[in-house]
């Protein structure tokens, strides 16, 4: 064994270098901020959010992908929400110790770090060549599939902390299933659920890569969900690989949006939660 | 007690024989609902492989097998093979994880036994919202920050050093581009950092502190109990959550494509630009016409994919929740 | 072991045959009660009677099955694929187990208070206003009344009259059960089935409890199980001694806390094991 002094100093080094990595970590942080706020903050003005995309010099703005982002967004969490709160219920209630249950589980981990673009290609096989076009129901469907293992995964957690008692309580009430869940378990893992959803929220408005051969993008105003839909994700992805200024800091102003609603998103979300216990 | 409330508490009439349950309609459905999205969620994995298997057929049938390791990809020729990015998503996956791995062991030490009570909190939160930041905003920080950076700072006196020692020189040749393989690699191991990070926290936070005091009771340093005990306590969920890292970075996708240079040749340069099947999907999917062999090779290339990150996402799952089921 | 407790001894006629007591009619008639958790054999053949608008304790050491028969009882069990009884629990003569009733049915007629405080996350109001709404539909007067009758009756009215409408979690541990009671008695169940009431509960709250229990037996049958044998001396009419899943004894409480009739309820009473 090496000496105590030896022992003594290899501990101090390795103490100095974590936590000079952890506060390399909290860097990288601050300088992508930094660097979405710096080249953001100066495109941001009121026709960002106002007016449409346009051809380069033209005072474009992104209020078309950023709408569209809204309705996709919101049309895969009402598909999403649902299903991702029922299945998450049948892990932790009916299917508890059943072997569909643990197969269930185990695929719905899978899913959640499957690769994101992998998702848009199966929705384009499966509804955009048969239907003959992009959609912004394929864009939804695409970002609803990547909502669900999010929610199943935190409303499973989430019941799983319930207590066994509340749910008997109810139960010997004479209370069907239904409302035990509904208005008891549910109501008890209120403040998990929701939390669940806003991080579902963040991952999907965030999402590029799916809605490539979904939703395509758009770059005329246009609420038609049967015909391409933008969004701000894929506006940014095409103006930031754009050899136009204009457009450059367009995305850039896109990207400073995306990340300041994602991140309230995220922290709004652990508020909720450390609230709600 | 009042008198008049006690009526209230006569027994019903209705004899139980008789009585109606309170759920005999809505759980059924209820239950069925219940059911029904479990399975969904069941069969989503699959349908997603079959939809990918089908649609990159014809592209196997086409070239038989030796399409996985067939290095070219020329749309001129129409001779499409996977191996330049099956290559290109392994080698900057682990370029990843083995920039990533050092950082996440030095700061779950950190956070879980440097840090002072008060700063635990924030940092773990900062650390985790590095998680949060959109793929596509660590490609444009990445292409218009990092490249720039690379190309002037970090790689041409590399290449003047290192790139003219033998065979270890391989890895560190050609034009400073910026962008290549290791840009690609390394913003992918600050995406993969936060993953990796919270799931050595939460194994770590696992140990029993009955262990690690009897090991701080024979004289043990903060870094020996770190390394002798919490680790080795912890290390098949921790190589699980490795795994996961590997799994996340092999199919990302966005901030990849604004950094690796989308370049299908082989190259052994860490410098050189490349492709991963993710990148290369991105990108050559706007010109692959429905029907063409380029789409149902692209189709092939993401049910690759979906094979490989199955694989080790499962493998992840099988080690991290090998303790706990 | 049925041979400890002759079926034919109707327990019923032995409290009338106590001199304060009227003769009261059998509620709940245990026959041949066979209870299984998956492989293990939890209750085995059981028989006996629990009297109306009496207080019946159900003693015994841990894995006795006491506990098990009380859920049986309100078919909790129902909630767990792996549990199953066999057998007949009669309720005024119709059998409570098995498929042929409605699980709530049955739990609407015979309620149960936990071992713990349960209440629900919400309001005090709501916490009673839940469990009379599967059962009734009662306009607001009538369900204030209700929940003003049902907390009148499980004494904690006055602690709880100005703030119906606060959250029940920031109760008192011995409010929450009382309250956890009100809520039971506000379905108007003709059983109520306790497990354990008091032992998450400080003495106070325990004599409060008890004397609770005291005054409800004027409406309603009573099943209690409990670990602590003053508490069954104190509170019940009848009590019934379990062990390893067998009945061993049942008696009237002074009988079998002064006068056991079998040697491991005289063990099991003056301390020796359990």
């Amino acid at each position: 064994m090496a000496s105590l002094a030896a022992r003594r100093s290899k501990d101090a080094v390795v103490k100095a270098l974590s936590t000079g990595f952890a506060f390399l970590a909290l860097f990288l942080l601050g300088w992508i901020l930094w660097t979405l706020l710096a080249r953001g903050l100066p495109a941001l003005s009121f026709s960002v959010f106002t007016n449409v995309t346009a051809p380069p010099g033209q005072n474009g703005g992104l209020a078309n992908a950023i709408v569209g982002s809204l309705i996709q967004v919101g049309i895969a969490m009402l598909i999403g929400a649902p299903i991702g709160i029922f299945a998450g219920t049948f892990l932790a209630e009916n299917g508890k110790g059943t072997k569909i249950a643990a197969a269930a589980r185990f695929v719905n981990d899978i899913l959640l770090s499957a690769p994101s673009i992998l998702v848009g290609l199966f929705i384009y096989t499966l509804l955009v060549v048969p239907l003959g076009g992009f959609s912004g129901w394929a864009g939804s469907l695409a970002l609803a599939i990547l909502v669900i293992p999010v929610v199943v995964r935190t409303t499973e957690d989430m019941l799983n902390l319930v207590p066994v008692g509340l749910r008997e309580a109810a139960f010997a009430l004479g209370a069907p299933q239904w409302k035990v869940v509904m208005f008891i378990t549910w109501r008890a893992a209120r403040a998990g659920i929701v939390t669940g959803l806003l991080l579902a929220i963040a991952r999907a408005a965030g999402e590029t890569a799916p809605l490539l051969f979904t939703s395509l993008g758009n770059n005329a105003w246009s609420l038609d969900l049967n015909s391409p839909m933008a969004s701000l994700p894929v506006a940014i992805y095409q103006y930031a690989g754009s050899p136009f200024d204009d457009w450059v800091a367009l995305a850039w102003a896109g990207a400073l949006i995306i990340t300041v609603g994602v991140l309230v998103l995220n922290v709004v979300s652990r508020l909720v939660l450390s609230r709600g216990h | 007690m009042e008198a008049t409330m006690d009526g209230l508490g006569s027994a019903p009439v209705e004899p139980i024989s008789k009585a109606k349950g309170t759920g005999r309609i809505a759980d059924p459905i209820f239950v069925a609902l219940l059911w029904g999205s479990g399975i969904f969620v069941l069969i989503l994995l699959g349908l997603i492989i079959a939809e990918l298997f089908q649609g990159g057929l014809p592209a196997l049938q086409h070239f038989g097998l030796e399409f996985i390791w067939t290095a070219s990809w020329n749309p001129v020729t129409e001779n499409y093979g996977a191996l330049v990015m099956i290559y290109g998503t392994l080698f900057s996956a682990v370029i990843a994880v083995v920039v990533a791995l050092p950082l996440s062991f030095g700061i779950a030490f950190f956070l879980t036994e440097i840090a002072p009570q008060r700063l635990k909190q924030p940092i773990g939160v900062a650390v985790q919202l590095l998680a949060a930041v959109p793929s596509i905003i660590y490609g444009m920080w990445g292409f218009f920050v990092i490249v720039p950076l690379m190309a002037a700072y970090v790689q041409p006196p590399l290449i003047d050093t290192l790139g003219q020692l033998p065979l270890l020189g391989l890895l560190f040749q050609g034009p400073p581009l910026g962008s290549g393989m290791l840009t690609a690699g390394l913003i992918l191991a600050v995406m993969i950092l936060p993953f990796i990070t919270a799931m050595f926290v939460e194994t770590l936070e696992s140990v029993p502190p009955m262990l690690k005091e009897s090991a701080y009771g024979v004289g043990a340093t903060t870094y020996e109990v770190y390394k002798n005990v919490s680790v080795p306590y912890g290390r098949t969920a921790m190589v699980g959550a490795i795994m996961l890292g590997l799994g996340r970075a092999l199919g990302e996708t966005m901030a990849v494509t604004f950094v690796i240079g989308n370049a299908t040749r082989l190259s052994a340069s860490l410098f050189a630009p490349g492709a991963t099947i993710a990148s290369a999907i991105a990108n050559e999917f706007p010109e692959a016409q429905l029907g063409s062999l380029k789409l149902t090779s692209l189709l092939q290339l993401g049910f690759i994919l979906f094979v490989i990150s199955f694989i080790v996402l499962a493998l992840s799952r099988a080690l991290v929740r090998s303790r706990m089921d | 072991m049925t041979s400890a407790v002759d079926p034919s001894i109707s327990i019923a006629t032995s409290v009338a045959a106590r001199p304060d007591a009227p003769p009261a009619p059998v509620k709940l008639k245990v026959e041949g009660l066979q209870f299984y958790y998956g492989q293990s054999h939890a209750l085995k053949n059981i028989n006996f009677e629990i009297p109306e608008k009496r207080v019946t304790a159900m003693i015994g050491p841990s894995g006795c099955g006491k506990s098990t028969l009380l859920r049986v009882f309100n078919r909790m069990y129902d909630l767990y694929p792996g549990q199953r009884a066999e057998g007949q629990v009669l309720f005024d003569g119709v059998n409570i187990v098995g498929k042929e009733l409605d699980s709530t049915v049955v739990r609407s007629r015979i309620g149960m208070v936990f071992q713990k405080p349960t209440p629900f996350p919400m309001s005090i109001y709501d916490n009673i206003a839940f469990g009379v709404r599967l059962h009734e539909r009662l306009n607001k007067s009538q369900m204030d009344e209700r929940v003003e009758w049902c907390l009148r009756k499980a004494a904690i009215w006055d602690e709880t009259k100005d703030r119906l409408n606060t959250s029940a979690l920031g109760m008192s541990g011995g409010q929450q059960q009382r309250l956890c009671i009100a809520r039971t008695i506000a379905v108007r169940p003709e059983v109520i089935l306790l497990d354990e009431p008091t032992s998450a509960l400080d003495p106070i709250s325990t004599s409060k409890i008890e004397d609770l229990i005291d005054e409800l037996k004027r409406d309603f049958t009573i099943v209690i199980v409990t670990h602590n044998m003053q508490q069954a001396a104190r509170c019940a009419d009848i009590t019934a001694f379990f062990y390893l899943g067998e009945l061993i004894e049942v008696a009237p409480s002074d009988v079998i806390f002064t006068n056991p009739k079998e040697i491991k309820t005289r063990d099991y009473i003056t301390g020796r094991f359990g």
